[in-house]
């Protein structure tokens, strides 16, 4: 539904309609990227590279891309370098959040010396591109022993997600009434049992929104293990593009079925926790 | 239960004053009453108290512990907030419980819990809404809440901000006159912040009175409303407002309002010939003597008066101050009226008088003020607030200071 209708509009009128065009062309052109990668991988080797939208769908492909054969074809195990993924970005997300959580709440709630110089250190790692630091990185993760290894992966992707986790709670720490800590300090509880029974049940919704964006970083990012893993701690991303072949032929059919396949865990993750990403969870706490 | 004494308590936030050099020496059991405008420093001063901000200089002392490095959950302190901070992920239950439930406040069993937090609503009137979210309250069940939550446990501290502003008219007046019954609170220490006068004047056995975070004066209730300290404290208290006439003495005499007071300067008022004065009227010390001017009144009044019975200086018997004016606007508050009275100069004076008494608009009436009620201010430029240099009643009223 483009709109809502209030009490006594019309549903029918040329402007109404006009817009719902206007949404449903906009939706087609968006959506379209998805729609011909799925169609793609649902194409025969022999079929892969027509442009037609009638062809004979087949559901080979996604078998080949989780079998022996897949790696036959590409030297990479792909079922291991998802769950390899799951591992690296689970890791990061959870790194993020444990370091995150609490300097968010510093921030937020607290100035302190260097707190904003602190707060734009933590930015900028989002902002320096990624292509800048990875061959010192490349360097010391050989010198140090970290190349091609799990720990080296979450080290660094939670590079990516750890700034998005700062920003993000800081703000919803910031927006809750520090009356509602005073309360529970008055109460008789300690700062951190405060923290733990008061503020942190309320900003649950960030956790939840922070948790998933800072997933979905980490999930998409290429040139970190492109460069800084071989086999062992390699991810998704980069076990995609080898089905496009070094030399070999090029399988953009298997490529766009194991894109699919790479679509999936953040989808899973975010119907999972949608229920948490609700606003609001403070109504009612203090008087506006 | 314990006494409460502050001393020195500074704090600003970054140029803006927040209270400055606050002294206060509160008994054992005293019902204390905060008094200000808001940005008067208030609420700086309870949490000050309660240690929940760092004070720039000064101390706490509760009981006769110095509280200085103490944390606000080994106070013993507690704090119904403006805001309510309610926790809005927690049943009314549960919010009235977690006093009870920190293990800092005493030990209590479920079934001691839940006698007190029983007691608690029952006397705020909020028993059947025990199940429910804080959101799903209104803001006066939300501000009962509050209270409760303070109440529900012992203490040796109360300090209460604002904690009847939200209910209606109704409500707040019931509950101000329950308030002070409440057992828990007619034995505890309690600071008592508002901006409400009538609360003040009613619940405090002392009120302190604060105006950009200093303390202008401090006295039981009947104390700063006879004798205010200022034009500040006199202003703050009545509504409406009191009205101030500037005035100047000269050779024994005090003249102002263009003629309309001209009186003797009481024995043992510290006034000077020449010097300016601003007098206080507080509008429901202002009686009209007669509506109507007699006839003769243009020529009691003197030469310069309005042959029409205008402004004028009336007949001022022994023991009150006398003026005659014209009426301007009456506006009616139900059994009273609110009458502006032009006796000359350019502030009216307010009356605030039973409809029965009042003259209609544009006509002359005679205003009387007992002297022990009109006050007598040093003058100042507009804005600036000056002290209280005594009343008409002269030394008699220093006596009634003491």
């Amino acid at each position: 539904m483009a709109t809502t209708l209030m009490p006594g509009q019309k549903r029918f009128t040329p402007s109404a309609i006009l817009a719902d065009l206007t949404l449903l062309a906009w939706f087609v052109f968006s959506l379209f990227p998805i729609v011909w990668l799925v169609l793609l991988a649902l194409k025969t080797d022999a079929e892969q590279t027509t442009t037609y939208f009638s062809f004979s769908p087949t559901l080979d492909n996604f078998g080949t891309v989780l079998s022996d054969r897949g790696e036959e074809l590409t030297s990479v195990d792909f079922p291991t370098a998802l769950l390899t993924s799951v591992l690296n970005c689970a890791g990061a997300v959870l790194v993020s959040l444990v370091v995150g959580i609490p300097a968010a709440y510093a921030a937020g709630r607290w100035r302190f010396r260097g707190s904003n110089d602190l707060m734009f250190t933590i930015l900028s790692f989002r902002f320096a591109p990624e292509l800048m630091v990875i061959v010192p990185l490349f360097v010391i993760y050989n010198q140090i022993g970290l190349f091609d290894t799990t720990v080296g992966m979450i080290w660094v992707l939670q590079l990516v997600t750890m700034p998005l986790v700062v920003w993000i709670l800081r703000s919803y720490f910031q927006d809750l009434p520090e009356d509602l800590e005073h309360a529970a300090l008055l109460d008789g509880y300690t700062r951190r049992r405060a923290f733990v029974m008061v503020a942190l049940p309320l900003v649950r919704p960030g956790i939840a929104a922070a948790t998933l964006l800072a997933f979905i970083f980490a999930w998409n990012n290429y040139i970190f293990p492109l460069v800084l893993s071989e086999s062992e701690a390699s991810t998704v991303t980069v076990a995609i593009t080898k089905f496009l072949g070094g030399g070999g032929q090029a399988y953009y059919n298997l490529t766009a079925a194991a894109a699919v396949i790479a679509a999936l865990p953040p989808l899973v993750l975010a119907l999972t926790i949608q229920r948490y990403l609700v606003r609001g969870l403070s109504f009612g706490a203090v008087k506006s | 239960m314990a006494t409460l004494d502050i001393t020195g308590l500074s704090k600003r936030y970054g140029s803006t004053v927040g209270i400055d050099a606050v002294d206060l020496d509160i008994d054992d059991g005293e019902f204390f009453v905060l008094l200000g405008p808001s940005g008067a420093g208030k609420t700086t001063t309870l949490k000050s108290i309660a240690g929940l901000i760092e004070v720039d200089a000064g101390s706490v002392t509760i009981g006769g512990r110095d509280m200085s490095g103490v944390e606000p959950y080994e106070r013993n302190v507690a704090m119904a907030f403006e805001s309510y901070a309610l926790y809005p992920q927690k049943s009314v239950l549960d919010n009235l419980a977690s006093p009870l439930r920190s293990g800092r406040t005493g030990r209590y069993d479920d079934a001691e819990q839940r006698r007190r937090v029983d007691a608690v609503t029952g006397t705020l009137g909020i028993s059947h809404l025990l199940d429910r979210l804080p959101k799903e309250l209104s803001n006066g069940q939300r501000q009962r809440v509050a209270l409760g939550r303070v109440l529900v446990r012992p203490a040796d501290v109360y300090l209460l901000d604002e904690p009847l502003s939200h209910l209606d008219a109704k409500l707040r007046s019931a509950m101000r006159a329950e308030l002070k019954q409440l057992g828990a609170v007619s034995q505890t220490t309690s600071v008592y912040v508002t901006h409400d006068y009538q609360e003040a004047l009613a619940l405090g056995d002392r009120v302190g009175v604060l105006r950009d975070g200093r303390i202008v004066q401090v006295g039981a209730p009947e104390q700063v409303w006879n004798a205010p300290a200022d034009t500040f404290v006199a202003k703050a208290f009545g509504q409406p407002e009191i009205t101030l006439l500037d005035a100047v003495v000269d050779d024994g005499r005090i003249h102002g309002a263009d003629g309309a007071v001209d009186v003797a300067v009481p024995p043992g008022l510290a006034v000077t010939s020449g010097q300016r004065v601003r007098l206080g009227l507080r509008p429901r010390d202002v009686a009209v003597a007669g509506a109507g001017a007699p006839p003769d009144a243009a020529a009691v009044a003197g030469p310069d008066a309005d042959p029409v019975a205008g402004p004028g200086a009336g007949r001022s018997a022994p023991g009150e101050l006398r003026m005659r004016g014209r009426v301007g606007l009456v506006e009616r508050l139900g059994r009273l009226v609110e009458v502006s009275v032009d006796v000359g100069g350019s502030t009216p004076v307010i009356v605030v008088t039973s409809a029965e008494r009042a003259a209609g608009e544009g006509e002359p009436v005679e205003l009387s003020v007992p002297n022990h009620q009109v006050h007598v201010f040093q003058a100042g430029a507009s804005g600036e607030e000056t002290p209280r240099i005594g009343s008409l009643a002269g030394a008699t009223d220093e006596e009634d200071r003491a």
